[in-house]
């Protein structure tokens, strides 16, 4: 149980070793750690870090410099992309695997294929693991059944492997069966070889008993039991409790002033803050909640792009399909522009070509939007468009006070698009740029648990911990983990009396 | 998995006089034969350059086929890499399945244990005259074939010209250079010469010399104090100038001014003690520089190794040795050939120089050999063997339509002269059609019955007398096979029975005694003796010779003319000689 004996574990010549890593309890440390011991005595090949994210892997390429020679750090998507492109024509797939991948999304497809010819070519796979001898995978929690079948099938091939997770952090998937089979494949996994667990919070070294407490409500949240809020709390920790007021819960929040006040005071302070909460629309409903006095953390995903990109690749040419795409994305994205005030609109200038003569100023603006769309009806048009739209919105315009775009980098690439001679070519750009700028979060943000995960915080404050929020089921349990042990000084929990969430004693 | 480097196949295009080349090679030795100008050696060159340790190879147009360089060349092989070799630091490179035949894309559907993986490399002539190494990846993708993963598999090349010794020097990528350098090597032999002190070899007046240099060089503004030490220079590496001395008569002499088997020998054993796994071997003439034991002594470490390696040779000695070696025909059109063991183990051993000539002529069996000696000694401008004719015994008419085969489908140019025996007809005439007139073969029966069956009746008794004028011992055949005590010629005919069948009986009673023949022999002893009388008529290389003198001398000759002519004026043909007229052989 101690790092040590992980260390030890680790070093072993065990053919397969599974670190049980909670959060915050230096897994990174271990893992970068041994994979340059592993690389300074490696006689052929190179130690492979296996990530999930971009950010990660920069971090174990920092910590892993002076061995730089003999470590390979890839994403799990692309080291399966790679072998894809060698093999494409053995597993029937165009020949950049990877520009396919990235402009369809089909990353799970080429996992699945991968895995069928690493499973099914024994040639493949031990040529893999002549390549990699010793594996380390990082957060294997977040490998979906593919990529975990396709490591093994390198593993059984002669390739060592060490494999990073924590059973408490498996949330993707988003329901109680994506969890249970991965939890199933966690305990195979372990029975398969030697293992131990990393449970000393290094995250919290200068508040310790935070962190303690935190992998103490790991463990009740891990056994199925709750986590206890009653008596002397540890400190860091704090808890409030408020109820939503909004009159459709569902669709908007608000509080009283009474439960709102020792919020606003939390987000008045100064320092790192992250405001998390469970849901898309949870954030959008605090978004409004904080009169959008915070950025919204987009995380590295761009869904609403890649929703735009399809509809222009489908439809380039055809300015009344373009202009639904570009409505649906600015709805997505920005808050305000809306069917009634700017949307029909467009579109019956778009379906008259503008022909007729506007009065006044918003709708002198939306006839230029549809002209910039009617001229290039592809990604270019689209772009132009964005851009103008976001003059108009960021001068204040008539008729366009009230539009609030949220999803700034969205529509920011989006509008760079613009500059490439086609859609494909500026989506594989712009996702490039992105996969090797690690975008970091701003200081203060929202955002859901989810694209919070990998990240830490000073503050953290969870908002709000309700039934609907985190109610009894494996899934949001592991949620509700995720969230509170991203802050590492100061937790604060926002509880619901009227709809109190099972996982909660108070 | 093989612990080797292999080529399994080799594709070659457009590279010197080669247009097309297709060959997979065998596992170990590779002993290629052909003659002058067939590319045995463009061969070995090719892959040489594949694998050549440098990038630093000059290419001229006359590397290029037809010396066109426009569509540019390219040396492609299917290669086995070892693990030792360690590729796997090459993580770009992924492997082809061999399939036995070609390099497939692996097939994650297919059932069955999958076959070793092997890589594809090439090297190509650019119509820029650049040479271009690279690696085709599975999905048809090109990445570049280092000169470090070639330097790792490490071709030993002895090649065909005299001053060749860079496996005994510390050249980059030489076998002593793999052998010795670990790490920086050449820097600190660099350093270590640089020290040396070389002004002490200086005489009194060089030094002044170089000092009043010194003088004018410091009234000239320029940096002076002058020394003489190390300078290095462009092109010119420490490592070319230093090299392998040993000891001769107290006298340490380098390697490279030793003879060139030595020479040869000595890089082969320097690449003998580096690791195995990274050696491909190719010798040009095998043969060169050593003395037939030596050469044997040699042939029988390369099977030792067990490596692969490809061999050209003009030696029957080495042919001859050869017999763990797979041997390969390349004929005149760049065309390579399998020479199956199977079919030609007994004629490697009984005749090697077979394999070398330029047009070998198969004969049944010694008689023949003796025989067509005496039909073809005039037959061409010089004597048959100065054109490269050889006669072969062929062992046998089993024995050598195997060979025969073996031999056409090499590709070959050959000859034929066999006996009808009247088997294995369908064979016969699939190596007939391909030989065409160049393919002898009686209508039916053999060599001795043929001409026999033309001698006058007066004249059969004169056969019994051999080439130095002596009857008794064929008479004696004659006799034993009548029955008979007496051996004199007039007991014998007697014995023929009565005078109208006397000499028919006589002729096939010759026949039978000198071919051999067992039949009627009243017990299995006398069977064996029997058999045994052919040796005392013809069956022997003189004997032939005889038998064709006999043929001329008992006017047999103008009956035999129109067939033999044809298939000598076949042979005279293959050597682009006109036909001759009837009556023109002079015999």
């Amino acid at each position: 149980m101690s790092d040590k004996a992980v260390a030890e574990l680790l070093r072993s010549d065990l053919p397969l070793v599974t670190v049980e890593a909670a959060a915050g309890c230096g897994k990174t440390h271990q893992g970068a750690q041994f994979a340059t011991d592993a690389a300074s005595h490696l006689g052929v090949g190179r130690v492979l870090i296996l990530t999930h994210t971009h950010a990660a892997r920069s971090v174990f390429a920092q910590r892993t410099q002076t061995v730089s020679g003999s470590v390979a750090i890839r994403t799990i998507d692309s080291f399966l992309t790679e072998i894809a492109s060698i093999y494409h024509r053995a597993i029937d797939l165009p020949a950049d695997v990877g520009a396919w991948a990235r402009a369809n999304n089909q990353y799970d497809e080429v996992a699945s294929r991968c895995r069928h010819l690493l499973e099914g070519s024994s040639l493949v796979a031990e040529a893999a693991a002549q390549r990699y001898p010793v594996i380390l995978c990082d957060e294997h929690q977040d490998a979906s059944a593919d990529q975990h079948r396709a490591v093994m099938a390198v593993h059984k091939a002669g390739a060592r492997l060490r494999v990073f997770g924590d059973p408490m952090q498996v949330i993707f998937g988003n329901n109680d069966t994506g969890v249970r089979a991965t939890l199933g494949r966690w305990e195979d996994l372990k029975c398969s070889g030697a293992s131990e667990k990393l449970l000393t919070p290094h995250r919290w070294s200068g508040s310790s008993e935070l962190g303690a407490w935190i992998l103490a409500a790991r463990q009740a949240l891990k056994d199925g039991g709750t986590v206890d809020l009653t008596g002397r709390l540890p400190k860091g920790l704090s808890v409030y409790f408020a109820e939503n007021s909004a009159q459709i819960p569902h669709r908007s929040f608000s509080m009283t002033s009474a439960h709102r006040r020792p919020i606003d005071e939390l987000r008045r302070r100064g320092g790192q803050l992250l405001v998390l909460t469970e849901s898309n629309d949870r954030v959008g409903h605090l978004n409004a909640f904080f009169d959008r006095s915070m950025r919204i953390w987009e995380g590295h995903r761009r869904e609403n792009l890649a929703r735009l990109i399809a509809c222009i690749r489908q439809s380039a040419g055809d300015v009344d399909a373009i202009v639904d795409g570009f409505l649906a994305f600015v709805a997505a994205t920005a808050k305000g522009f809306t069917p009634s005030a700017h949307g029909n609109r467009l579109r019956t200038e778009v379906k008259e070509r503008c022909s007729k003569v506007t009065r006044g100023v918003m709708p002198a603006h939306l006839q230029a939007v549809a002209r910039l769309l009617i001229a290039e009806p592809d990604h270019c048009g689209v772009a132009r468009a964005l851009a103008y739209l976001v003059d108009v919105v960021e001068r204040g315009e008539t008729g366009f006070g009230e539009v609030e775009l949220d999803l700034k980098s969205e529509i920011r690439d989006a509008i760079r698009l613009g500059q490439f001679p086609s859609v494909d070519a500026g989506f594989a750009e712009i996702t490039r740029r992105r996969t090797f700028s690690h975008p970091q979060p701003p200081r203060r943000c929202l955002s859901t648990i989810h694209k919070s995960k990998g990240l830490e915080c000073d503050n953290a404050l969870i908002l709000l911990c309700d039934r609907a929020a985190f109610s009894n089921t494996l899934y949001k349990r592991r949620l509700f983990y995720v969230g509170m042990s991203r802050a590492k000084k100061e937790l604060a929990l926002v509880l619901s009396r009227d709809d109190p969430s099972p996982l909660l004693k108070f | 998995m093989a612990n080797q480097p292999r080529i399994n196949s080799l594709m070659i295009r457009r590279f010197r006089g080669i247009e097309v080349l297709d060959w997979s090679p065998s596992a170990g030795i590779n002993v290629l034969l052909g003659g002058g100008d067939s590319g045995k050696s463009t061969v070995l060159h090719a892959i040489a350059l594949l694998f050549s340790p440098t990038n630093a190879v000059q290419v001229l147009e006359t590397d290029y086929f037809n010396r066109s360089t426009g569509e540019g060349f390219s040396i492609e092989a299917v290669v086995d890499i070892p693990p030792e070799v360690g590729i796997a630091d090459f993580s770009s490179l992924w492997p082809w399945e061999w399939d036995g035949s070609a390099a497939v894309l692996p097939d994650p559907e297919a059932e069955k244990e999958p076959n070793h993986p092997v890589f594809r490399f090439r090297v190509r002539g650019t119509e820029d005259l650049e040479l271009v190494w690279e690696v085709v990846q599975p999905n048809a993708e090109i990445a570049a074939l280092s000169t470090g993963l070639r330097r790792r598999i490490g071709v030993v090349r002895l090649a065909n010209d005299d001053r060749n010794d860079r496996d005994l020097r510390l050249v980059t990528g030489s076998a002593l250079d793999r052998l010795l350098s670990k790490g920086n090597l050449k820097s600190r032999l660099n350093k270590q010469v640089a020290e040396t002190d070389l002004s002490a070899a200086l005489l009194e007046e060089e030094m002044k010399a170089l000092e009043d240099l010194g003088t004018t060089f410091e009234r000239a503004g320029l940096p002076h104090d002058l020394e003489l030490g190390l300078t290095s220079s462009q092109g010119l590496s420490i490592g070319a100038l230093i090299g392998l001395l040993a000891d001769r008569a107290g006298v340490k002499l380098p390697l490279a001014s030793w003879g060139a088997g030595t020479r040869r020998m000595s890089a082969l054993e320097v690449a003998g003690v580096t690791e195995a796994a990274s050696r491909l071997t190719v010798i040009d003439e095998i043969e060169r520089g050593l003395e037939p034991y030596r050469l044997r002594q040699l042939l029988a470490k390369l099977v030792k190794d067990e490596g692969q390696c490809f061999v050209t040779t003009h030696s029957p000695v080495a042919i001859k040795a050869a017999t763990k070696a797979a041997l390969w025909f390349i004929d005149a059109k760049g065309a390579i050939g399998a020479l199956p063991a199977v079919a030609i183990a007994q004629q490697q051993a009984r005749d090697p120089e077979t394999f070398l000539a330029k047009l070998p002529v198969i004969a049944e069996g010694v008689t023949e050999v003796g025989f067509l000696r005496f039909l073809l000694r005039n037959a061409f401008v010089a004597a048959p063997e100065d054109h490269g004719i050889r006669l072969c015994d062929g062992g046998g008419n089993e024995s050598m339509l195997g060979l025969l085969v073996a031999l056409r489908d090499a590709g070959l140019m050959l000859g034929a002269f066999c006996d009808n025996e009247g088997k294995s007809t369908g064979r016969w005439k699939s190596v007939a059609d391909a030989l065409g007139s160049r393919c002898f073969q009686w209508r039916t029966g053999c060599l001795e019955a043929n001409v026999i069956a033309h001698v006058d009746d007066a004249s059969l008794l004169s056969l019994a007398c051999d080439s130095e004028g002596a009857s008794g011992e064929r008479l004696r055949t004659l006799a034993d096979r009548l029955g008979l005590q007496a051996k004199d010629e007039a007991s014998i005919l007697a014995a023929c029975g009565a005078s109208e069948q006397r000499f028919s009986k006589l002729r096939a009673l010759i026949v039978a005694a000198a071919t051999g023949d067992k039949e009627g022999a009243p017990d299995v002893d006398t069977a064996k003796d029997w058999a045994k009388h052919s040796r005392r008529w013809f069956k022997s290389e003189e004997g032939g010779r005889e038998l064709g003198q006999k043929m001329v001398e008992l006017g047999v000759w103008p009956k035999l003319e129109p067939e033999l002519l044809t298939f000598v004026n076949a042979l005279r043909a293959a050597l682009g000689q006109p036909a001759l007229a009837p009556g023109r052989l002079k015999l």
